[in-house]
């Protein structure tokens, strides 16, 4: 047969087991659930805290690249646009001294043109002196049916050409 | 990402740990049920009895249930606690940290933050006090229905709370305990003495009421379907179909909630009590205290080093 306790019966010893009881469950989870669960809440907090300041010193060494980006970068602007007003002048430059060259030999060109024409004018008009004497003498001589003196001949020709060049003038 | 993670051997010997103690008092329990009939509201079954120069220890269900609740704890810590990680932690591991966490904010919260290495104590306290009271769901006798268990527990805090109360000074305790005036100290005595009374028993009284109650409805249940199927014959008349369910209702109440609110309300009072023994003003009085101490050394030392 079972016994039992009454129900309300005090023991020296059991209560001094319940609160060795109590002392062991505190070192327990002491030991194995408070003290590691800290450890670890604080190592979270220290690695947390790391990347935070690791990704502060990032922005501000982006921050800074920025800047430094954006002074190249207008620096670099205000380089080109001198480029190319340089070379626009330059450009302008050439372009004149090449019409100003181009203008000067066509000018040359001309004269050069001119006077050969000229020459060639003269040249043609001798040529046709020469014919209409020759042809003229011909003529005459066919017409009068009779040699004259050629020396004669060619100053009264000559003499003729010239008032009949007179006459053109 | 592979599937959900397996329990590994040591995951299934830390469940073992927790669960196989109730599990062994639950077949002691029922290897010894006795042939009884009627109610009977008796203390813890006694199991054996060790001789002991005062008095008998006899070993009862309260302390085998109360040791296999230390086991269930023991065993859980160790289960949530392993293979912690620091990032993507896993869902023990949340648990874990969300208990250690809301005991910590309830301990600051009660005590104040100069009392926060009492987090494990009242964290033992709540787990004990919770997990007996919870183990008459499996049928076993709540080891908090015994004032043996509870009377430890209450020492205790009745210990730390003396031990405050001297850690402000041995003249600040003597006047403390001597007011209004000289002839009140027999007076303010009976008062401390009568909070680890008045949270003994205000732990135990609740939930052996709660196991009385239970069992008497019980009882009572038993005897009225017994009257309503009386023209039936044979055993047909004794069937208890009344204890179908009711008993259910009463035991969410006294098992359950009961159990938990008493707990809580220990565990409160625990830390009221310890943290009312050494109020912040003389907690700070006495840090001031020290630290002046530790100046005035500091000083005398650097005087010494300029006089030599």
């Amino acid at each position: 047969m079972i016994q039992t306790l009454e129900v309300i019966s005090l023991n020296l010893w059991q209560v001094i087991i319940s609160l060795i009881d109590l002392l062991i469950i505190f070192l327990l989870l002491k030991k194995f659930l408070y003290k590691p669960v800290k450890k670890l809440l604080a190592k979270r907090e220290a690695q947390v805290n790391s990347i935070y300041s690791k990704a502060e010193a990032a922005r501000a060494a982006a921050e800074a690249d920025k800047a430094t980006y954006h002074e190249k970068l207008s620096y670099a602007q205000e380089e080109a646009k001198d480029i190319i007003k340089s070379a626009q002048a330059s450009a302008t430059r050439i372009s004149n001294t090449l019409i100003s060259d181009a203008n000067e030999e066509v000018a040359a060109m001309r004269q050069k043109a001119e006077a050969d024409i000229a020459l060639e004018k003269q040249k043609a008009t001798n040529e046709v002196k020469t014919l209409i004497s020759d042809l003229s003498l011909n003529i005459a001589e066919k017409m009068l049916g009779r040699e004259i003196n050629s020396d004669d001949q060619s100053a009264l020709i000559d003499q003729f050409i010239k008032d009949i060049g007179d006459g053109n003038d | 990402m592979t599937k959900k993670k397996k329990l590994d051997f040591v995951d299934i010997l830390c469940l073992i740990l927790a669960f196989a103690p109730y599990l062994f008092c639950m077949i002691l329990k029922i290897l010894t049920e006795p042939q009884t009939e009627g109610l009977s509201i008796t203390g813890a079954r006694i199991y054996w009895t060790v001789h002991m120069p005062i008095q008998d220890l006899p070993i009862t269900e309260s302390q085998i249930v109360s040791w296999a609740t230390i086991l269930f704890v023991f065993g859980m810590a160790l289960f949530l606690t392993r293979k912690m990680r620091v990032r993507r932690p896993t869902v023990r591991q949340h648990i874990a940290e969300l208990i250690v966490e809301k005991i910590d904010d309830l301990v600051c919260g009660n005590m104040g933050s100069r009392f926060n290495n009492y987090t494990p104590y009242i964290m033992g306290l709540l787990f004990l006090s919770v997990f007996s009271s919870l183990s008459c769901l499996l049928g076993l006798r709540s080891p908090t229905a015994d004032i043996n268990i509870i009377a430890g527990w209450s020492i205790l805090t009745f210990a730390l709370m003396i031990y405050q109360k001297f850690r402000a000074g041995g003249l600040v305790f003597c006047k403390k305990i001597s007011e209004p005036m000289v002839p009140f100290t027999p007076l303010n005595i009976i008062g401390d003495i009568a909070v680890p009374v008045a949270i003994t028993f205000r732990h135990y009284g609740n939930i052996l009421s709660g196991a009385v109650i239970t069992t008497l409805v019980g009882t009572a249940l038993s005897g009225l379907s017994h009257m309503i199927l009386h023209g039936l014959p044979g055993w047909l008349g004794y069937i208890p179909f009344l204890r179908i369910g009711i008993p259910a209702f009463m035991s969410l109440y006294f098992d359950l909630f009961s159990g938990l609110v008493q707990a809580y309300i220990f565990s409160l009072l625990t830390m009221m009590n310890v943290s009312g023994s050494f109020p912040e003003a003389e907690y700070e009085e006495k840090k001031a205290k020290k630290l002046a101490r530790r100046e005035a050394r500091i000083a005398a030392r650097e005087a010494q080093a300029h006089a030599a």
